[in-house]
């Protein structure tokens, strides 16, 4: 009896040490141990001649110095962020949703472009529309001479550019609260006397405040941690500078390692307060409507004929704002070399170049000489750099997004497992949970440093060298999406019934086979939709890009920056065309992936049974016809 | 058939059985009856293992099934949820045990097939996800899949609670004549009283982690055991002191130093009382039409009763008339104080 106890238990035994192992190597390699480095090495500032600078060096340093301008613009951004995407934010949500806008639709849909045009394509998309040589500018310099052509630049320039960029957890999250309130709340106000702002302000305003103040938190945290805009347009910003000192030596500048440490520490520790601030705020719960039976919100129509014409005009300013980049990107994207070197646009230069294949550059020279540069305009596809990057990209973020997928539902498993000790469930989740607390950057810049030597539980292996990198990136990719992919499929896990793994057992499946043919079907959908989630946010990625760039890891995002820095240089000869085809090309892979995961991937079995049958019926209809016709005309 | 001896099960240091002893027939309807909370599905799925118990052992045609794995039990469920495969089709939920025991294919097909045919489910519907079926197919699905397999007794959560009332009483209606047919043994756990009456051969009455009655379904109603029983099934009234000493002053037998109970079918109003019956006065404050039958509330003075009368077009009494109430001393199911706690220890 207990022999064959023995022998059941050995597998499972081996399996939960095996389990135990790998997520504390994980936990305590990758992101424990590198971060508690970065943290120590504040202390640890060395002068370039090696000797310690002492313990407080860095502190008294950053007291003294200009340091802190870093710290404040940062903190200037995030606040006047939170303010100007909450008003635009909040707004799009009302014109889409509350009042009754003409054309709401379409609004709605360019209100969302950012869903697919995002990142440092969005940031160098507004470049070539507004900076001092872009499109817009170079029309209104047109229109009027007069117009500051550097208009856009600075932190304004980065405002704008992020106001507009972070306004898609708006369109996701306030406009599913805004679509939860109970429309008999509203009649009851209206009823009671109240006008349609009154209700607005003291009705659905304060149920949407929980939410709010969510999106607030979070805005504040990408304003702090904001990089790719202050990178690409150029403003001084915690990020950046921490990127910068990363790859600065001792003999530079002071202690530039334990400088960008203290920096990174920094906005983890903001990032904590925010976070904690939140959780606290969440565990005071949100207004739950008390309605068994629900009315749907109806649009509120704006008696009042002159602010009616202005929520139009401003519902139309804000779609033209938003629309804009997109349509001139695919526009430019179909215009030849000159065109777009130009800033004007030529209906008689369209072409697929930029997208694919390659032509010879043939230029005059002052002398009189013609000049041919073969081969010099590439497309997205034809250029061996380009294609590099996609390929990385590629390569890496479906590895990392896969990754995390399956450490997430692994641990899940094992969280949702009756018979453990809920402590262990609580320790797994929490050590999955940890990266969430602290910025990218402090983990991307602790893995530069950290592994930029032989670590021995990493087979004795330097990561950050030569090619080694792509694994550290892809590292720091899957770590950085584990919190997310933990908070997506958790959810999916609690919808799987406890009964239906009672009725599989009872019905004589193993807990393999419970999982693969019962849990797993149910929590695939979610699992794909992480993944691909997960994936389209890593593909274009470029705070974690640019920390590990290198000739060995050059991404995409890394790659499209080049084309901006190359066409300011005047270098490459259609490295704008590539980068709005580029631009193109992501909008598509984020459309896809995000219809696969809302449209496709929400079916269930039901759904997908029933298209299945009319695509039958409809293919029976067709070759019925076809059958029918081929046979009349036999007959004739 | 099934013998559950001496069950105690514990949550920490809840004990939620104590001392549980059931004896199940072969090929019987027997229901497990009580409140929220009361033991019953712990019960249950003592039966069907996914609970051990602390002590006690359970048997199975006198064998101890205390510790065999749930999937060797050979018990099939119904949950109350149906717990169907929802990415599964009623093809695939139906199979999926036989496919567990590796049967072969042609034989699993037949199995399914003739199962279908037994519980009405259509080849069509076999082909369809469980979420394209209605409430009524799927529990049709949910019982085709527990009885596929073959098992000895087949145990069912309360699977109409998730039903309107039309439908489960169509519902409950069909169960009994499949498990008529199937001649299966059948536990069932509900906490509706009618669907205990009319669905058992045999009904346990539980509280608060105790039985406190097994019986026919006449027995636990017309003979409850204990006040709790007595309360719980079917609507009663609880005569005050007062009444009861009308009753007794009248000639009436009655124990004034109980608690004394009369349902509402055995009240009557403007009869003309038999011999030993009891007519006590009082006026009509409320009415409940039920189409069927109409119940009165009347007001003695001393507390309300409730009368059921049936509706025969004729005598329907108006709120403020003053009528009788005829009562049956035999009719009185009288209880110490007190009894329900100590019932079962």
């Amino acid at each position: 009896m207990n022999r064959t106890l023995d022998k059941k238990l050995q597998p499972e035994l081996l399996l939960r040490v095996f389990g135990v192992a790998f997520f504390a190597y994980l936990f305590f390699g990758f992101m424990l141990v590198p971060c508690l480095n970065t943290l120590t090495s504040i202390f640890n500032a060395k002068n370039p001649d090696g000797t310690s600078a002492g313990p407080f060096a860095v502190i008294e340093f950053f007291l003294a110095g200009t340091m802190g301008r870093f710290v404040w613009n940062s903190l200037k951004l995030a606040l006047c962020l939170v303010v100007t995407v909450n008003v635009v934010g909040t707004s799009l949500v009302l014109l889409t949703e509350y009042f009754d806008i003409k054309g709401a639709r379409i609004l709605r849909m360019g209100y969302m472009t950012t869903m697919i045009y995002s990142g440092v394509a969005l940031v160098t998309g507004y470049m070539f529309l507004y900076a001092g040589d872009g499109v817009v500018t170079t029309a209104l310099k047109n229109a009027f001479p007069g117009f500051n052509k550097d208009w856009f630049s600075g932190f304004n320039a980065v405002l704008f550019t992020m106001t507009f960029a972070c306004t898609s957890n708006h369109m996701l999250f306030l406009r599913n609260a805004i679509r939860n309130i109970d429309y008999n709340t509203v009649e009851a106000a209206r009823n009671m006397g109240a006008s349609p702002f009154k209700v607005l302000w003291k009705v659905v305003l304060p149920t949407l405040l929980p939410t709010l103040f969510s999106l607030t938190v979070m805005t504040f945290i990408t304003g702090l941690c904001a990089m790719s805009a202050p990178t690409v347009i150029g403003y001084d910003s915690i990020n950046p500078e921490i990127v910068r000192l990363a790859g600065s030596t001792p003999a530079d500048e002071s202690f530039p390692q334990a400088r960008a440490a203290l920096l990174s520490i920094l906005l983890a520790m903001f990032t904590i307060v925010l976070l904690t601030i939140l959780s606290a705020y969440e565990r005071r719960g949100h207004y739950l409507s008390v309605s068994k039976t629900k009315a749907k919100l109806q649009k509120q129509k704006i008696n009042n004929p002159v602010w009616n014409v202005v929520a139009h005009i401003y519902a139309y300013v804000l779609f033209i704002i938003y629309m804009t980049p997109v349509v001139m990107i695919i526009l430019f994207s179909f215009q030849n070399y000159t065109a777009i070197k130009r800033k004007q646009l030529d209906f008689g230069a369209w072409t697929f170049i930029n997208f694919y294949g390659k032509q010879d550059y043939t230029y005059q020279k002052g002398s009189g000489v013609t000049v041919t540069m073969e081969n010099s305009i590439t497309g997205v596809f034809s250029n061996d750099k380009t294609l590099g990057g996609i390929k990385l990209s590629f390569l890496m973020s479906a590895i990392a997004a896969a990754l995390a997928c399956v450490i997430v539902v692994v641990a899940c498993n094992y969280i949702f497992k009756k018979k453990k000790s809920k402590l262990s469930g609580i320790i797994l989740e929490y050590a999955l949970l940890f990266p969430w607390l602290l910025p990218t950057i402090l983990i991307c810049y602790s893995y530069r440093i950290f592994f930029n030597n032989n670590v021995w539980y990493v087979g004795g292996q330097n990561l950050a060298y030569k090619e080694n990198v792509r694994l550290l990136i892809i590292m720091a990719y899957t770590v950085t999406k584990l919190p997310f992919s933990l908070r997506m499929i958790k959810a999916s896990f609690y919808a799987i019934d406890d009964e239906l793994q009672d009725a599989a057992r009872n019905l004589g499946s193993s807990g393999l086979r419970t999982f693969l043919k019962v849990k797993l079907p149910i929590i695939l959908p979610s699992v794909l939709a992480v993944f691909a989630l997960n994936f389209n946010a890593l593909f274009t990625e470029y705070d974690m890009s640019a920390t590990f760039h290198s000739s060995n890891a050059t991404t995409y995002a890394m790659v499209i920056q080049g084309m901006l820095a190359d066409a300011t240089r005047g270098a490459n000869m259609n490295a704008l065309g590539r980068q709005c085809a580029s631009t193109v090309f992501i909008m598509i892979v984020s459309g896809i992936v995000l219809y696969l995961v809302y449209g496709v991937g929400s079916r269930d079995l039901g759904e997908r049974l029933e298209i299945r049958k009319k695509r039958r019926e409809r293919w029976a209809k067709l070759t019925g016809r076809a059958r029918k016709a081929s046979a009349e005309k036999e007959g004739l | 058939m099934i013998e559950l001896k001496n069950i105690v099960v514990k949550f920490g240091d809840f004990t939620a059985l104590h001392d549980i002893n059931v004896e199940v027939k072969e090929g019987e309807f027997f229901t497990f009856l009580g409140p929220s909370g009361c033991g019953k599905t712990t019960t249950l799925r003592t039966i069907t293992g996914f609970i051990e118990p602390v002590e006690g052992t359970v048997m199975v045609n006198d064998q101890d099934i205390t510790h065999v794995p749930i999937e060797k039990r050979n018990i099939g469920i119904v949950f109350q949820s149906y717990a169907l495969f929802p990415t599964m089709t009623v093809y695939d939920n139906i199979a999926f045990g036989l496919k567990v025991k590796k049967m072969r294919k042609p034989e699993i097909d037949r199995k399914v097939k003739e199962i279908a045919k037994k519980v009405d489910l259509s080849d069509e519907q076999l082909q369809k996800a469980v979420s394209q079926l209605s409430g009524g197919q799927q529990q049709r699905v949910a019982i085709a899949r527990a009885l596929v397999t073959g098992p000895a007794i087949i145990c069912m959560d309360e699977p109409l609670s998730n039903l309107d009332a039309k439908l489960r009483v169509q519902l409950r209606n069909e169960l009994k004549k499949m498990q008529k047919e199937f001649g299966i043994t059948t536990i069932y756990v509900t906490h509706d009283q009618e669907e205990a009456l009319t669905l058992s051969d045999r009904i346990a009455v539980f509280n608060k982690g105790y039985i406190e009655q097994i019986g026919t379904p006449n027995e636990v109603y017309n003979f409850s055991k204990t006040e709790f029983v007595c309360n719980f099934i079917g609507d009663i009234n609880r005569l005050s002191d007062e009444v009861v000493s009308s009753v007794k002053a009248a000639g009436g037998e009655v124990d004034p130093g109980k608690h004394n109970y009369v349902r509402l079918e055995r009240l009557h109003v403007n009869v003309e009382p038999e011999p030993g019956q009891v007519a006590l006065p009082g006026r009509v404050t409320m009415r409940e039409y039920y189409g069927l039958y109409i119940k009165y509330y009347i007001d003695l003075g001393s507390q309300t009763l409730k009368v059921i009368e049936k509706n025969d077009g004729v005598r329907i009494y108006e709120e403020g008339q003053q009528v009788q109430v005829i009562l049956d001393p035999r009719d009185i199911m009288a209880y110490e104080p007190g009894e329900e706690i100590e019932v079962g220890q």
